[in-house]
């Protein structure tokens, strides 16, 4: 037995290490209910563990390289740089031609910061909270398209995070680790999006194909479908927002496998081989920029001063309505009542006192037979008071203690300019002009 | 120069630095995941593979080739989003045979290296497609002739990569 696993140890290791990782692609891989095998989306702490040691001992690498990269490059367009400043310094002295070579670097550099700046407007202007990465590496193997990012967990970065550019949309979060996360390409065969067409409203879903290419599948033939029609997201599959731009339709192909179905080919609009920077969306929250929050802040404010103005007309409606039934209390006197208080800023006015009783005069009442009598007629006829006391009088002003002058009608007074007394008074009812308080008085 | 290698003789088994076995196959794996965000859809090479080979056959180890094969496949799986075996698989059957196959030919060869590298790299591929489609039963698109293409990158870059690693080895 000894000598057989020595004679034959190769193979004997060769079928162990088989074995073991066919075992382990097993357990992997799970049965739907239509009876179809697919991979576990979410992968099972061993083997989330392995891919975070692989990923661990590449992205460092990588990381460096990146960063060499841009050093290297940027280090390098410094020293053009420097040159070409120095021979235009020279050439433009010499002929004019050479200012236009130097306006063709200049435009070229215009161009390059046009990108980055509308990159930046993009985010700026995006409603929903988004973090910008870069693209740092790839899964390497052709049909895997999935890369990687230099934003992680740290950052807020969650597992199905969309992730686009100011062109369209690129992909999901796949996996996320501390400082990088995994982003599953939506040319990827696994991959899933909610699409729509712009013109024709058809809807599909979107996924990529064995040549790494966009389609949008299971859609019924529709000679309305043309090419160039734009596509955009749908927002139905919980990880795009709706209405990004996916791409723009190249081509029509019936489906294979059924007759009546096509499948459209996509143009992306994102450059999803040359991906330098990526924005993830990391909350679907509305973000507004500064002037729209100042907005909402004093639409807000107006809002609680109107209620509060509100508040303060129902408080005093019902300090009024609580007040009314009190002018007049009927179990005080008449000199006791509330009226009477000199520091009432509307004193109520009262008729005057006639200079010689009369028949109008509380108690000289004739009775009603001696009315009815023709000699009493005359008597009834005499005037009662002098002109002068009973025919009301010009409005005179008068000046109040506050200084603001009013008019009122009554009996002639030899000191007009005088401060009004409080007390019976002849004249109009009180008026709406505004009173300042007498201290210590009811208001 | 004969293509086989002489039966007689015992095989030359080279030796390299350690730091050599860890970091060339880093190397392979590290390229292999930053070179396609530069060469887009053209990446057409599986660089693990030809370090894989390159080992193999060089120390004529079929226990040696098959764990470096195991270990570099199960490391490219990880990084992608698929089942993590699929590529260890089809490395440990290619590493197997690379070393099985040196002990018998003239490794230094560099038109038996191209071919062997053209044949691995077809075989690999053919495994993953086996691996996904028939033992695993998913659903995996596959054209043949990016395979194709895999294969002549792959024994291109052999030929000139071996002859560069080959700097590496401890001469006594």
């Amino acid at each position: 037995m000894e000598s057989f696993f020595v004679r034959y140890r190769n193979l004997v290791v060769l079928l162990a290490i088989l074995l073991a990782q066919i075992i382990g692609l097993a357990v992997q891989v799970r049965r739907t209910s239509e009876g179809r095998s697919t991979l576990d989306p979410s992968d099972g702490p061993g083997v989330r563990l392995i891919r975070l040691w692989a990923q661990g001992v590449v992205t460092p690498p990588e990381m460096i390289i990146h960063a060499s990269k841009t050093g290297s490059r940027g280090l390098w367009q410094n020293y053009l740089d420097l040159r070409s400043v120095r021979q235009q310094n020279q050439e433009l002295q010499k002929t004019i031609d050479r200012l236009r070579l130097e306006q063709a670097a200049l435009l070229e550099d215009a161009r390059q910061g046009q990108r980055l700046q509308a990159l930046a407007n993009f985010q700026q202007k995006y409603i929903y909270q988004t973090v910008a990465a870069q693209a740092i590496g790839s899964s390497g193997s052709e049909q895997s398209h999935v890369f990687y990012i230099d934003k992680g967990s740290a950052e807020g970065l969650n597992r199905d995070d969309a992730v686009i550019t100011a062109d369209g949309i690129v992909g999901k979060v796949r996996d996320v680790f501390p400082h990088t996360a995994q982003v599953l390409a939506v040319n990827d065969q696994t991959s899933g999006a909610g699409v729509i067409l712009e013109t024709t409203r058809t809807r599909g879903i979107l996924r990529g194909n064995a040549a790494g290419q966009l389609e949008i599948v299971d859609i019924l033939a529709d000679k309305r479908i043309q090419k160039g029609e734009i596509v955009l997201t749908a927002g139905g599959d919980q990880i795009f927002p709706r209405g990004l731009p996916v791409g723009v339709v190249e081509n029509v192909v019936p489906d294979p496998e059924r007759d009546s179905f096509i499948d459209v080919i996509v143009t992306p609009a994102a450059h999803l081989d040359r991906l330098d920077e990526v924005l993830v969306v990391t909350s679907t929250q509305p973000r507004f920029s500064p002037e729209q929050q100042q907005d909402l802040a004093t639409s807000e404010a107006l809002k609680g001063s109107e209620a509060a103005a509100i508040k303060e007309q129902k408080k005093a409606s019902e300090i009024m309505a609580e007040r009314l039934p009190g002018l007049v209390d009927p179990n005080l006197p008449p000199d006791q009542q509330p009226l009477h208080d000199s520091s009432n800023p509307t004193p109520v006015a009262h008729p005057p006192q006639a200079l010689h009783p009369d028949r109008f005069t509380p108690g000289n009442a004739p009775d009603a037979a001696s009315e009815a009598t023709p000699e009493a007629l005359p008597h009834a006829k005499a005037p009662a008071v002098p002109d002068s006391v009973t025919q009301p009088k010009p409005k005179t002003p008068v000046v109040k203690p506050s200084g603001t002058p009013s008019t009122t009608v009554g009996k002639p007074t030899s000191k007009p300019a005088q401060p009004k007394q409080t007390g019976p008074q002849t004249g109009k009812p009180p008026t709406n002009q505004p009173q300042k308080a007498q201290p210590g008085g009811n208001t | 120069m004969p293509l086989l290698g002489d039966d007689r003789r015992n095989p030359e088994i080279r030796r390299y630095p350690i730091l050599a076995y860890a970091l060339v196959p880093l190397a392979a794996l590290v390229l292999q995941a930053w070179l396609p965000r530069v060469l887009g859809r053209f990446a057409w090479f599986d660089l693990p593979l030809v370090v894989t080979v390159y080992f193999a056959l060089d120390r004529r180890s079929p226990i040696q080739g098959t764990l470096m094969g195991a270990a570099m496949g199960l490391f490219e799986d990880a990084l992608s989003h698929h089942a993590i075996g699929i590529n260890g698989v089809a490395k440990t059957v290619a590493g197997f045979l690379a070393a099985s196959i040196g002990v018998r030919v003239d490794v230094e060869n560099h038109t038996i290296r191209l071919v062997l590298n053209f044949l691995l790299s077809l075989l690999s591929s053919g495994i993953v497609v086996f691996v996904s489609r028939f033992l695993l039963g998913l659903d995996l698109e596959w054209r043949w002739y990016t395979s194709i293409y895999a294969a002549i990158g792959n024994s291109l870059i052999a030929v000139v990569l071996f002859p560069l690693l080959d700097r590496l080895q401890i001469r006594e």
